[in-house]
This record gives C-alpha cells, structure tokens and sequence, in this order.
C-alpha cells in the first residue's frame, strides 16, 4: 500500500464524514491518520482492507455479517501494535482507540480497553 | 422515591464510575424486588449470578468479554447475570395446593386440591414444560417481569442500571452455569459517570401507537390531564437532548479514552 492508496481510501473518507473530523484542528486529524496508517503497516492491510477483514459471509444465504472472531483478531492485533510502539497507560487506551473508532464508523462494532484510572 | 419517578428516572447507563463500589445491601434490595414478582404457579423460574467485576480472575473477565461487550464490563462494577430455569414445573403440583390451601388460589374461583392434580398440573403445566418453545416462552417472560422489578428497585436505590444480551456459550462455562438454565439478560449496574438522567427520556410514541381499547383498531385516548400530572410526579421526563447529550460523551470518551 502506497501512502497515497492509504490517504485515497474510501473507508478513511467515511470515517473523517461519519466522525466530523473535517471539523477538528488539522494537526489532531493528521495524527489519527498516523495511528491508523502505523497499524494499516503493522498488519499489512489497507484500511479498506482492514474492515473489509472484519466481515464475513454466511455459507447459507451469503448474507454479510460481522465475525466475532475476527473482532477478536483485531482486538489481539492492537494489543500487539500498541505494545510494539511503547506505549502506556492512558495514551495505550487511546491509540488503540483511534483505531476503532475508525472500524466502528465503517459499521464494525468493536470494544476494546477503558482507561479506569484517575 | 416515588414509584412514578423511579420509572421515570430509569435509563439504560453505559458509562458506569468504576471506581465507585456497589453497596451488596444495594445488590440485596434489587434480589429481593425479583424475587418478589408475580411468577406463575409460583415456581423459581428466575436464577441470577451476581459478579463483582474486582472479585473476578483476570482470566475470567477476560472470557465473559466479547467484542461488543468489553466496555460496559470494565466499566461497571457489579454484573448480574439473569438465567430461566426450565425445570419450573418441577413441584409445580405442590406449590399449587399450598396456594390453594392458604386461599390464594381460592375456591371461588374454581380451585381446588383436585382441580391441580387432574387439570391445571396435568393438561397445563406438565404438557408446556415439555414443549420447548411454550416452555422458553413462558421462562422468558416470567424473568422479564423479575429483572424489570430488580432493575426498579436499582434505580430506587440510587443505582444506575443496564440490560444487555451476552454470549451464553462463555459465560455458561465461566459462572459453572446448569445444563437446564437458559440465558436471559445481563443486568450491568453501577453509579453513573453520566448524568443519571442519561441526557433525557429515549423517545417513545404516543400511547395510542401501542394500547388500544376493546380491540385491536381503537387506540387507547390520553386523558390530558393524567399526561399532565405524570409530568409533575416524574414519570414523563424532559426528552433527551441531543447537543447536551453529544457533549457528555465527548468528556466521557475523553475520561476513559474511548473512540469517538
């Protein structure tokens, strides 16, 4: 994926409109975008690519659903990138987060760490 | 509180303090208002596992989550787990001849030591415990009527409260769950981080939408008045609003740091 595939994916538009990131000083919206571009290279996955992972079919009827299982990889895959790039405590939570909240404004509903401390 | 303005005050909170413990006499309370439900031929159709979420493993918790449900469990601090018992019929006969002799099942209305054992056990009872969709009927709505009383009686207690769907399959073997108890709800509770009054009443439509009178076809008329004094006793609240409300998840995303 070439950093301009990254920057023109469909997915990344739908997020910035879904979430109102058009709205937000420019510099917290190109570091979302840096977040979500390190995991798109730490899982050598394109962000249309990433949620599209998300998604599986029913062998029956070929309707379109979103896997359990593979919210569960994604989750995994967080915890591993967040840990590689050093980061925690609160800023861990967060990053991680950036991350989700582009999934969840792509229609993958994903949970993941709550910051409970002070 | 006021009855009125207990179900009036009743919200679905997702954001729960997590540091802020449950009171277990609190926990109690709400026990006792499911246990105290009206239930059909008076059997325990109702079964509750009550977890504190800092009494549990870290491996535990980790196998009650799932993707859609991580959050609410981290957040809040006491989780209850609600289970049918599709054994209910099991001493159904007895329990109906001890409401007949305390006079709860009384005469006048036909009942009697017989009436239980020729009709009401054995052409009723028996013959729908035996049909699993009947049976799952009857245990699903018998539960619903005891989680509604124990989540009123969070609220009353002071308590914020959620009811949730989980995955059966994990909790079952987590919470070492019988064979014969079939998943209900997963009531989260806790001390709001949000407003209690969760920005507002949900949207609901008028009553003649859903009630109707004599027959399907006749909506139920609102009488003014009554809609008027359900406002002043808190049973009719002010509807969420959603700029106010958009704001509050903002901070509360900003505290826990969740997605936005």
């Amino acid at each position: 994926m070439t950093p301009e595939e990254f920057w023109k994916a469909r997915t990344i538009e739908r997020w910035a409109e879904s979430a109102g990131h058009h709205a937000d000083p420019p510099h917290v919206h190109q570091e979302r975008l840096r977040v979500l571009e390190a995991f798109c290279n730490y899982t050598e996955r394109s962000p249309d690519e990433l949620v599209a992972f998300c998604f599986l079919r029913k062998r029956a009827t070929g309707d379109r659903f979103v896997s359990v299982k593979r919210r569960v990889t994604v989750n995994e895959w967080l915890a591993a990138f967040v840990a590689e790039q050093g980061w925690k405590a609160k800023e861990a939570v967060q990053k991680a987060n950036i991350v989700r909240s582009f999934l969840i404004h792509n229609g993958v509903l994903i949970q993941g760490d709550v910051w409970r401390g002070d | 509180m006021e009855f009125k303005q207990v179900v009036g005050n009743r919200r679905t909170i997702r954001y729960f303090d997590p540091n802020k413990p449950v009171e277990p006499e609190k926990i109690q309370v709400m026990l006792e208002a499911a246990n105290r439900a009206s239930r059909a031929v008076n059997a325990d159709f109702t079964k509750a596992i009550v977890c504190y979420r800092d009494e549990l493993t870290d491996e535990i918790r980790e196998q009650l989550k799932t993707p859609t449900m991580t959050v609410q469990l981290d957040l809040a601090p006491v989780t209850i787990f609600w289970y049918g018992d599709t054994t209910f019929a099991d001493g159904a006969q007895a329990r109906l001849k001890q409401l007949v002799d305390l006079g709860a099942l009384p005469v006048t209305h036909g009942w009697s030591h017989a009436y239980v054992d020729d009709v009401a056990y054995a052409q009723v009872v028996q013959p729908l415990s035996k049909d699993a969709m009947a049976s799952t009927w009857a245990v699903s709505v018998e539960c619903g009527l005891a989680i509604a009383q124990a989540m009123l009686a969070g609220v009353d207690e002071g308590l914020g409260v959620g009811l949730h769907a989980f995955n059966g399959a994990n909790a079952k073997e987590v919470l070492k769950v019988p064979d014969h108890w079939i998943p209900m709800w997963v009531l989260l509770v806790g001390y709001p981080a949000e407003s209690p009054d969760g920005g507002g009443q949900r949207p609901r439509p008028p009553l003649e939408h859903n009630f109707f009178r004599g027959a399907y076809g006749t909506p139920w008329v609102e009488i003014p008045e009554v809609t008027e004094r359900l406002k002043r006793e808190g049973m009719i609240q002010e509807p969420m609003n959603a700029e106010r409300r958009h704001k509050e998840v903002r901070e509360l995303a900003e505290r826990f740091g969740l997605p936005l």
